[in-house]
Order: C-alpha cells, then sequence, then structure tokens
C-alpha cells in the first residue's frame, strides 16, 4: 500500500521540476485534477464535447478540500526502514525440537500473508476488529491501549485496555485467530515499561481513548518513539505490589504514594546479582537475525499465480 | 429549606461512590458466595447507597462459581433480590471482554429487569441466551 | 557441547593412564581410574584411537542411509501380499515422538489445542505369527527413531540385523488382524493415519518421584491452623478395627507418574506427510521429546477404518498426497478470516 503511494507520487512530482533530494511537499490531488483538466482542454480543442459540459457537468461541483500534503523524504532508502521482527516469533529456551517452531514458524507466515499484522509494541493504540456472531454487524471493533504481549508462536496474545462509560475493559486478542479481521495502529508508540498491567491501578484517563480516535502517521524510519509519561495512580492497596524491583515500574509516580519505609522494604527484595547470572543468559540476537530473514522472505515472496 | 435539602441529597448521591467502598480489599476474581459486587443499571434498589455493599449469597450454577450469563442470588439492602451477571474481574475465554469490576443487573425472579437503562457496557456474548435475557439485553445501551 | 569436551578429555587421560599403568605396575590400580557406565562394563571407544572411532561412526551412519534407502520402496522389495480391509481388522500403530502442543482453530473459529508427534525413522521390526505370539492375534515388532548401535547389547542388535533395519530407541508390540500384518523393514508414516480419525495415545507419564497423598490422590489433608500438631498433609486413618488390617490397594504415599498411560480416542486434526507430523486433539501422557505409542482407537463408537490405508500407507503407492492434510473443519492458514453470516 505504502510502495503504492509512493509510486503515485513520484508520477505527479516529474511535473514539478524541483530537487529530488530535498524532502519537498506535493499535492496529488491537485495535480491529478489539473491533468484531468488539460485533457479535456485538448478535447475541447479537438472538438469532441459541447464546451458547455467542459469543467461543470450542468450543475456546480461541490467544493473539496484538498487532500493532506505526504512529505516524502527521498534521501532515505530502504534500507534505513525499520527491521521489526514480531516478538512471538522468538522460540523460547528450552529443550523443544527446532522443528516445532519452524512448523509453527510457517503457519504464522501463512497467515501473515492473508492478514496485515502490523508492528505495534505494549503502549500503543490499536484498533482491532475481529468476527463476532454475537454483536450487531457481526462485527467488533475495540480501541485500547495494548498492555501486554505474550505468548510465543501461533498462541501469541495481546491485551487491550479501554474506559468505556467509566468502566475498565480489556480484551485478549489471539494473535493468529482467524476471527481477527483487521489490526490498525492507531499511535504508535512505546511506555517506559514493557507491560502495563498498573494501568488496572492507575486512574483512569490514563487508560481512556476515544473510539473515533483518527490514525496518527507513524513513520517507518528511525526508532519508535517512547512516551516518558509517568502515570499517577489510584489510593494503594494495587493489584500488585508495583514497586517491588522484579516488575522494574518506570512509569509509576512512586515518590506520591510510597514513604521512605516501603521503599526500602522493596528494595530488600532485589536481586542484583541475577544480571550475571550465565545460565540465565539467552541471547537472541543471531536466532532473531536468522528468522527475520526467513520470515521476510517468505512474506515479500509474490504470491503464485 | 426544600432547596436545601434537595443539595444535600445531590451532595449525598455524589459521594455514593466512595461511600460504597468501605472494604479496603479488592474484590473477589470470581463471583461466588460472599462476593461483593456492583449494581450498574439504574434501579432505586442499587443506585441509592447504603452502608453495606451488595453481595452474592448463591450461584445459580454447578460449579459455584458464576460467569457472564449465570444468575446470583443478591444480598441487597436486607433484602434478598436476583441478579444475572452481566460482566466479571476474572478473565474468561480469549476474545471476550474482561472488566475491572463484578457487574450485575438486578432482575425479578422471571427475569425481568429492574431497572430501565444500563450505561455500562456489557459483553456481546449474553446475546447466546438471547430467548432469556432479551428484555436485559433490550435496556443495554453499549456492547463490547 | 560441554559434556562432549569432558568425555573427550577424559578419554585422553584414561589412554595416557593406561599407557603408564601397563608400562610398569600392575593391572588393578588402572582399574580404579576407568570410568564404568552404566549399561556396560567398558565404554564402546574404550580400546580405540580417535581415528578408529571416527571411522567406525561414519561407516555406522552411511549403514543407516543405506538400510532406510533400501527400505523406502517396500512393495518393488517383494512385499507381503496386501489383503482388503474387512470389518473388525486392527492396523498396526506406530512410534512417535511428542513434539509439543499449539493452537488450532476451526472454520467457525474455536481454538483447541493440539500436540504435535512426530513420526521419526519408524519401522516395522519383527513379525510375530499366531502361534508364537499368544494363540489368539499375530503381533507386529514396531521400533522408532534410530539411535546409535555402541551402546545396544549384541541380543538386541540381533533383532535388527535380522529386519536390516538401524537399532531403535524403542520398540512395542501391536496386535493385528491377520490381514494387516506387515513385512519386518517396512517403514511406517504419519500419513498411515487420517484427519477426522480417532487414535489412542500410550506413554510414560511425567515421574513425580516419592509422593504424599494429597498431590499422589488429592487427599484434603488437614487444616492449617485450629489446634492441629503436626497434622496438616497426612492421610489420616488407613483403616479400622474391625478388619485390623490394610486392604491392600489402599491410596499411600509412594512413587508417583512413571507409569504407562492411555489417553483414549484423540482426534487427529491434522497431518504433514513432509515431516511427518500428526497432530492430534488435546494432551498427551509423557513429557515433552518421549516416544509415545499411537494406534487405531479402541472405543467402539469412534473407530472408523474403512477409509483409512489398509494395511499401511506406503510411500511409493498410487496415492499422492499433499503436504498438509486437514479435517474438514479445521481453518487452514492460507483462508480469508473467518467471517459470520
Amino acid at each position: 500500500m505504502r510502495e503504492l503511494g509512493q509510486s503515485a507520487f513520484r508520477i505527479s512530482c516529474s511535473q514539478c521540476a524541483c530537487p529530488e533530494a530535498v524532502p519537498h511537499v506535493c499535492m496529488g490531488g491537485r495535480d491529478m485534477a489539473l491533468s484531468v483538466r488539460s485533457l479535456r482542454l485538448i478535447q475541447h480543442r479537438f472538438g469532441f464535447s459541447p464546451p458547455v459540459r467542459l469543467l461543470t457537468d450542468g450543475e456546480p461541483t461541490k467544493f473539496q478540500p484538498p487532500p493532506k500534503p505526504v512529505i516524502i523524504d527521498k534521501t532515505k532508502s530502504k534500507e534505513s526502514e525499520r527491521r521489526f521482527l514480531s516478538p512471538e516469533f522468538i522460540p523460547p529456551r528450552c529443550r523443544k525440537d527446532p522443528l516445532k517452531f519452524y512448523l509453527e514458524r510457517k503457519d504464522m507466515i501463512e497467515r501473515r500473508k492473508v492478514l496485515d499484522v502490523p508492528e505495534f509494541y505494549v503502549g500503543s493504540i490499536l484498533a482491532v476488529t475481529m468476527a463476532d456472531a454475537y454483536s450487531s454487524g457481526k462485527r467488533n471493533r475495540f480501541v485500547g491501549i495494548c498492555i501486554q504481549r505474550s505468548g510465543n508462536g501461533l498462541g501469541a496474545t495481546f491485551v487491550l485496555r479501554n474506559v468505556i462509560e467509566g468502566q475498565g475493559v480489556e480484551m485478549r486478542y489471539d494473535l493468529y485467530s482467524p476471527r481477527i479481521q483487521e489490526i490498525q495502529v492507531l499511535k504508535l508508540e512505546k511506555r517506559l515499561d514493557g507491560n502495563l498491567m498498573y494501568l488496572r491501578d492507575a486512574l483512569p484517563e490514563y487508560s481512556t481513548f476515544d473510539f473515533n480516535m483518527k490514525p496518527a502517521l507513524s513513520v517507518s524510519e528511525g526508532e519508535v518513539p517512547v512516551n516518558q509519561l509517568k502515570v499517577k495512580m489510584k489510593p494503594r492497596p494495587w493489584s500488585k505490589r508495583w514497586e517491588r524491583p522484579k516488575h522494574n515500574i518506570q512509569g509509576i509516580r512512586f515518590e506520591l504514594y510510597l514513604t521512605e519505609r516501603h521503599i526500602e522494604a522493596a528494595r530488600k527484595l532485589a536481586r542484583p546479582w541475577e544480571e550475571f547470572d550465565m545460565l540465565k543468559e539467552y541471547d537472541t540476537t543471531k536466532i532473531e537475525q536468522k528468522v527475520w530473514e526467513e520470515v521476510n522472505k517468505e512474506i515479500n515472496r509474490p504470491k503464485a499465480p | 429549606m426544600f432547596a436545601r435539602g434537595l443539595r444535600l441529597l445531590a451532595a449525598q448521591a455524589c459521594q455514593a461512590p466512595t461511600i460504597q467502598h468501605l472494604s479496603l480489599s479488592a474484590p473477589c476474581g470470581a463471583i461466588q458466595k460472599l462476593t461483593r459486587v456492583r449494581v450498574v443499571d439504574n434501579s432505586t434498589l442499587g443506585s441509592t447507597p447504603y452502608h453495606r455493599p451488595p453481595k452474592c449469597i448463591h450461584v445459580y450454577n454447578k460449579s459455584g462459581v458464576g460467569k457472564v450469563g449465570d444468575r446470583i442470588l443478591l444480598a441487597i439492602k436486607g433484602q434478598k433480590k436476583k441478579a444475572l451477571i452481566v460482566g466479571h474481574k476474572m478473565p474468561g475465554a480469549s476474545m471476550t471482554p474482561r472488566f475491572d469490576s463484578n457487574n450485575v443487573v438486578l432482575i425479578e425472579d422471571n427475569g425481568n429487569p429492574v431497572g430501565t437503562r444500563i450505561k455500562t457496557p456489557i459483553p456481546t456474548s449474553l446475546r447466546r441466551h438471547d430467548g432469556e435475557f432479551s428484555k436485559v439485553l433490550a435496556i443495554a445501551q453499549n456492547f463490547v | 557441547m560441554a559434556v562432549g569436551m569432558n568425555w573427550r578429555l577424559l578419554c585422553s587421560v584414561r589412554k595416557q593412564l593406561l599407557n603408564r599403568v601397563t608400562a610398569g605396575t600392575e593391572r588393578n590400580i588402572s582399574c580404579v581410574f576407568i570410568t564404568r557406565g552404566i549399561q556396560s562394563s567398558t565404554w564402546w571407544d574404550e580400546h580405540l584411537s580417535e581415528e578408529n572411532k571416527q571411522f567406525l561412526k561414519r561407516v555406522t551412519a552411511e549403514e543407516y542411509h543405506a538400510q532406510t534407502a533400501s527400505k523406502l520402496c517396500p512393495l518393488k522389495d517383494e512385499p507381503w501380499p496386501t489383503k482388503p480391509w474387512e470389518p473388525g481388522s486392527n492396523r498396526v500403530g506406530v512410534i512417535a515422538v511428542k513434539l509439543g502442543m499449539m493452537p488450532i482453530w476451526t472454520k467457525s473459529g474455536d481454538r483447541h489445542a493440539v500436540t504435535m508427534l512426530q513420526v521419526r525413522d519408524c519401522h516395522v521390526v519383527k513379525y510375530t505369527p499366531k502361534e508364537e505370539f499368544d494363540g489368539k492375534t499375530a503381533s507386529l515388532t514396531v521400533g522408532g527413531k534410530n539411535v546409535s548401535p555402541f551402546y545396544k547389547p549384541e541380543s538386541a542388535m540381533e533383532l535388527y540385523r535380522e529386519a536390516g533395519v538401524p537399532p531403535k530407541q524403542k520398540i512395542s508390540i501391536f496386535k493385528v488382524s491377520d490381514n494387516a500384518i506387515l513385512k519386518p523393514g517396512t517403514p511406517l508414516y504419519a500419513a498411515h493415519f487420517r484427519p477426522g480419525q480417532f487414535v489412542d495415545i500410550t506413554a510414560k507419564t511425567i515421574g513425580k518421584g516419592f509422593q504424599g497423598v494429597m498431590k499422589r490422590w488429592g487427599y484434603k489433608g488437614q487444616p492449617a491452623s485450629h489446634g492441629q500438631t503436626k497434622t496438616h498433609r497426612r492421610p489420616g486413618a488407613i483403616s479400622s478395627g474391625d478388619p485390623a488390617r490394610v486392604f491392600p490397594g489402599t491410596k499411600m504415599p509412594g512413587r508417583m507418574g512413571n507409569v504407562y498411560r492411555t489417553s483414549y480416542a484423540l482426534k487427529v486434526w491434522r497431518v504433514n506427510t513432509k515431516h511427518n507430523i500428526i497432530y492430534v486433539n488435546g494432551s498427551v501422557p509423557g513429557h515433552t521429546n518421549c516416544l509415545v505409542k499411537v494406534t487405531d482407537t479402541k472405543l467402539h463408537g469412534k473407530k472408523l477404518s474403512e477409509n483409512l490405508p489398509f494395511p499401511t500407507y506406503f510411500a511409493d503407492g498410487d496415492e499422492e498426497l499433499p503436504e498438509d492434510l486437514y479435517d474438514d473443519e479445521v481453518f487452514q492458514f492460507s483462508e480469508p478470516s473467518v467471517k459470520y453470516v
């Protein structure tokens, strides 16, 4: 889809003679209209059609706002596009046969050829449309912030959270379920933590999102923006003691809720030696590279006729 | 005098949600006996404040754990009333909603709802039992 | 990897020691240093040089390859005559490796858990006729998963040599009817089973060690407080005064797990013919990578034998199979998403 758009704009750019390397703004739609008009003028000159019906077909056309300008930065090639491998592709560290993961991966790729699963992270805002036999229109659309991604292989899931009418609602989706019809990223960003389950204990405004939210334009190059938001919580007790080091939460303003005593008690539970435990080390960079190549090759391969 | 009384009443109504949570512990995940629940319809019985939160005192199914679509018996404002579960804190199957509170709708013995409106969202899976709860579904305004 | 390194180190050290010992003092001392194996009194490569060891390994691999290749075409290899299916006939089963579990979806959008079983190097090893077995039915011995021959005793190797197949990690006996017998050496594949049929799976459950009654038999135990003294997870009474003895079979603490258990009538959702994978509904006894015995179900309501390959699926037969066989209800991932109308 993105490539199509780019090619269209490239055609329109050839009309205005500006240097290619400079990122510039094109009014794609207007150019298109211009070309149509010139075509009609040509027609008129050769006397094919009556001149009255040239520009207006009987009645005045409605004013249409020009489409939004799209900024294309041509200095960056496709090489610099962000590499993203969905976390469920990386096999866990275990004694299972690698063949098992390979077979699952094959099925996942098959599914991804049908359904476009976009790049998203914990903290991104998503809109998911799924088939639901019981809702009106047999479709169900839910918008919310992704608070957790879990599972690996075909059983991968993600949780969306939103507050509707003051009622916190969460949905857990199977990423590869055939019932999912569309996954749309409304806002692509990361948060300070890899798991936002603490939003359950945070004030509701942090997980309230409008269902009619417009998707924000996301860039496919460079780092994903990290939202440095720190949330305020409901009064304690919370569902979990988020201050404990095992959760390793950065996104809560603890200083508002905890006394020195609490912080000291939590600090005693820290296990700083675990990061030096070589037995727990699991370096996935090589596996990631291998799997990324495999997946990328398969997904980009054109379909057999 | 009358106006002041009205204002007092209004102030009480505003405070109602804070008063309801006298207990500091989080509500149970599963709806079983003695679980505190939240009445989400606009019936007077459920919405007027009372010093004791409504509690489930029986679940009408075989497992004893109430899920969406199960009927329960409530102890509410010193009386017994039947209710229908329309959402719970315990996570159910995937692709079904999980709520932050245990929501119920008050119903009469014959299944008709007591209130006239439900504003909080309700899971669509309730429509599976459409014949039984069609009157409850009719007064619901939001579905997830 | 580390284990292998240690081994090699150990071997070399032992060799040096042996040399030194044989040079001077008597042999008794050397025995002290030699590490013994569990099953054999000597390592198979104890008196071999490194080159000889490598040579033996290579030769064995080649031999395995040749054996498997020659057995790939049993129909050309003077097969035993195949007979048609009749009601009441029993097919042979296979031995498979449990790979793990994954989800599968049906066309109605429901999710099911399946276990992946891989049929790896599965061969018929031996045919025992009716008279020699139990006088009622004939039996076939089937082996699965090739292993090194160097750790097998000579008596076991004899069996494999007769069949002309590499030695197997696990062998198992299947009772078959007379029309379903197969020539020893016939390879068995996952396509022996077809989607939609039901299978029984037998395997050794995960061993839990010595366990108390609460874990082993699900007893309730006693309360944590209210005046309990040293009684929280105990069984309580095991008998009464009248019989004045403990009945045999009373549930008591003991070894839990590590026994053969069978799950009956599990549905086959999908079969992968390329990698020989059977996708079986639900969970299966045994740990990951354990070898399980898969047979057609013996439950009467679930039997389905007419449309199955009989006596087994031959790779070089007339039947051309696609890579994946699916049950009718299974959602294939290349299909468009599920929609309700």
